[in-house]
């Protein structure tokens, strides 16, 4: 979500620094255009240049053939009026321009056009000398005064102006952002949860209910292929229990058989044996793939877990264990009534797993120890053997090599089993660790931490 | 106690595999028991509850024409007799509504021989209790009726603490009790500070049923776990 906002605000500078670039540009654009046009009215005709050159070499009965002939190639027409409005002298005068003026006529072109000739004058103390420039050729602005008040207020004026233009775009900025984010937070949340295998369902009106959809489409698409795949798991699982219950009780009743032979009854025993194995394969796969799809509802409730390790402990020992494999509890007084809000089915499972793991895994017997610990915030259940152990390298590959349900490669050399991968998913469900410590023949400890508050 | 009267039974099996109906009447014939009904669907089970009216129930879940928590809802309109499901699923949510409706108690599939009869034999016992509750133990008896111990002629009572205790044990004579039964029975609380009680009980348990109290041959301790009490045949 932080990632998202961010990217929010990396095109929001992003666009303000093209904003600027643009006011830039145009300045510069303007700058280029109109510096020659400034620079050209700076030349020997232009008005202002003109008008003294005109002025210095005009007297009110004539003008010198030099300047008449400047005029003349420039296409500019020129005369001189004296106090009473009569044309004393003209140059290239056009026939449609007038040779005697009143006052209110000096006073309407004095300021800008005589019949659409834009007009430059220089009053003397002898008359008045008026250059005509071509039609077209200058644009004169005629009428532009201000109040006082009104051109005093313009710096302020702009300043405001600035303030609010910045304002709006920040505002548009901020609310719109606050709007994408309102609007995008629900996908993005969604998609975090869809790629860890989550089901989702949104619900999002407007523009983006597309995305929305899209997003929910993949997420039932998901849930339909985990609940096909943990179906078919539970189902093959289901298939089996039924022909596995008729070998293991005929398997069982010839070991029994008192009337067969010693080779046939150990061979019997072996098929049991084996039956057994296929067994707790089956219900451990089914209970994999349904933690591992959300298939199976963790129930919870708080168990005390002194009591949930002697039940186990008395049903271990009162049904299965053979001798070689004596069980002792450790549970110090102080953890004697603590409570964990758990499954104490899943959680027994867990047990059962790991006290089966280290019968497994020591033929020759090994004595086994399941404890319980409280610390200040955590409570730990351990189970640990005396056995064989485990070597430093056996050690690693336990925890680098990855689990064959959880890898998508075709390696050969992926872990199986899946007592353990049980174990994490238990533990996982209540929001515990698991740690395992193992030195070479000197036993095997497995530590199932949780945290009190949970 | 003497159990050979549960052998006279008859138990209604309920399954839609026949070679499971015959796996499992073998199993409990050659435990014993004599009088084996079968059935292979709901409409079946029904009608043979109704007309052969067993005194114990073995139902499948999945029958073809229902479940068995049906089938059991359907028997329990005229008959109150204990139901053992064999279910193929090892769902929570199954065993607790077999169990929530009343069911005595339930066998996952696949399961050994010894775990049926196991079950079926518990089942029976509790359901069908003998008139005359006595136990007998290494060097003495325990006659639950009249509350009392006796040995070599000599009679001891028992006081209600202790009686409760020996009753709890007794029913699961062979197996583990754990300190946690042994105290909700007594006290209707977990065992942490009742140890000394609890011990104190025990110790004068043994003073009445061993021959040399400080070495029990009938009432075990399991360090750590609880007791457990062995009983003679």
């Amino acid at each position: 979500m932080k990632s998202f906002s961010r990217y929010i605000s990396k095109y929001f500078v992003s666009f303000s620094i093209l904003i600027i670039g643009l006011v830039f540009f145009n300045l510069l654009a303007f700058i280029w255009t109109f510096h020659l046009i400034v620079l050209n009215d700076y030349g020997s005709s232009s008005p202002q240049n003109m008008i003294a050159d005109v002025n210095a070499a005009s007297r009110p009965d004539g003008i010198t053939d030099e300047m008449a002939d400047k005029l003349r190639s420039c296409s500019i027409w020129a005369m001189f009026l004296d106090g009473t409005g009569r044309c004393l002298w003209s140059v290239e005068l056009p026939t449609d321009i007038p040779i005697d003026y009143s006052v209110q006529d000096v006073a309407a072109f004095t300021k800008g056009y005589l019949c659409d000739y834009p007009v430059f004058i220089r009053c003397r103390e002898d008359g008045l000398l008026v250059l005509g420039y071509p039609k077209g050729s200058y644009f004169k602005i005629t009428g532009n005064y201000y109040p006082m008040n009104t051109v005093k207020i313009i710096p302020i004026f702009s300043c405001a102006m600035l303030v609010i233009d910045l304002t709006t775009l920040f505002l548009a900025y901020y609310f719109s952002r606050k709007k994408i984010i309102c609007f995008t937070e629900p996908i993005i949340s969604a998609i975090a949860s869809l790629s860890e295998g989550k089901p989702v369902s949104l619900s999002i009106s407007g523009d983006l209910s597309e995305v929305a959809d899209s997003v929910n489409r993949a997420s039932r698409i998901l849930s339909r292929q985990n609940q096909a795949r943990a179906n078919w798991i539970s189902g093959v699982s289901h298939d089996i229990r039924t022909p596995l219950s008729m070998i293991m009780g005929y398997s069982g009743r010839i070991a029994g058989d008192t009337a067969a032979n010693d080779r046939i009854r150990t061979q019997a025993e072996t098929i049991k044996h084996q039956s057994m194995k296929i067994k707790d394969l089956v219900q451990d796969l089914n209970l994999v793939s349904q933690l591992e799809y959300d298939m199976q509802p963790v129930h919870k409730e708080p168990v005390r877990l002194s009591k949930l390790l002697r039940s186990y402990t008395a049903e271990l020992l009162s049904t299965e264990i053979s001798e070689n494999y004596p069980v002792e509890i450790h549970i110090p007084p102080s953890a004697e009534t603590v409570t964990l809000d758990c499954d104490a089915r899943l959680i027994s499972r867990a047990i059962g797993n790991l006290v089966q793991n280290s019968i497994r895994h020591n033929p020759e017997g090994c004595s086994i120890v399941l404890g319980l610990n409280c610390e200040a915030d955590t409570i730990c259940l351990s189970i640990s053997d005396n056995g064989v152990g485990m070597s430093a390298e056996k050690m690693r590959e336990l925890k680098e090599r990855p689990h064959y349900m959880e890898s998508t490669d075709d390696r050969l050399d992926l872990r199986h089993g899946l007592g353990l991968i049980l174990v994490r998913q238990i533990v996982d469900a209540h929001r515990g660790t698991m740690q395992i410590e193992s030195e070479e023949q000197k036993g095997y400890k497995v530590s199932l931490i949780f945290s009190k508050s949970e | 106690m003497d159990h050979s009267f549960l052998f006279t039974k008859k138990i209604l099996l309920v399954d839609d595999e026949p070679e499971l109906l015959e796996l499992v009447s073998v199993i409990l014939k050659e435990e014993g028991f004599e009088n084996i009904i079968t059935a292979s669907s709901v409409s079946e089970g029904i009608d043979a509850a109704k007309t052969e009216k067993p005194d114990l129930a073995v139902l499948d879940v999945m029958l073809p024409d229902g479940d068995g928590f049906f089938l059991m809802q359907q028997i329990r309109d005229f008959s109150d007799v204990p139901v053992i499901f064999l279910t193929a699923r090892d769902e929570a949510a199954d065993k607790l509504a077999g169990l929530g409706l009343g069911a005595d108690d339930y066998i996952a599939k696949p399961f050994l021989p010894e775990e049926l009869l196991l079950r079926v034999h518990a089942v029976l016992r509790r359901c069908y209790k003998t008139d005359a509750p006595v136990v007998k133990l290494a060097c003495c008896l325990i006659d639950f009726e009249r509350a009392e111990v006796n040995r070599a002629g000599e009679t001891i009572p028992l006081t209600a603490m202790e009686y409760t205790l020996l009753e709890t044990l007794a029913r699961s004579a062979g197996k583990i009790v754990t300190l946690d039964t042994l105290c909700e029975v007594l006290w209707g609380d977990n065992p942490f500070g009742y140890e000394n009680s609890l011990n104190a009980h025990i110790r004068r348990i043994r003073e009445k049923i061993e021959s040399d109290p400080s070495k029990p041959v009938s009432l075990i301790t399991i360090k750590g776990l609880g007791y457990k009490l062995n009983t003679r045949k």
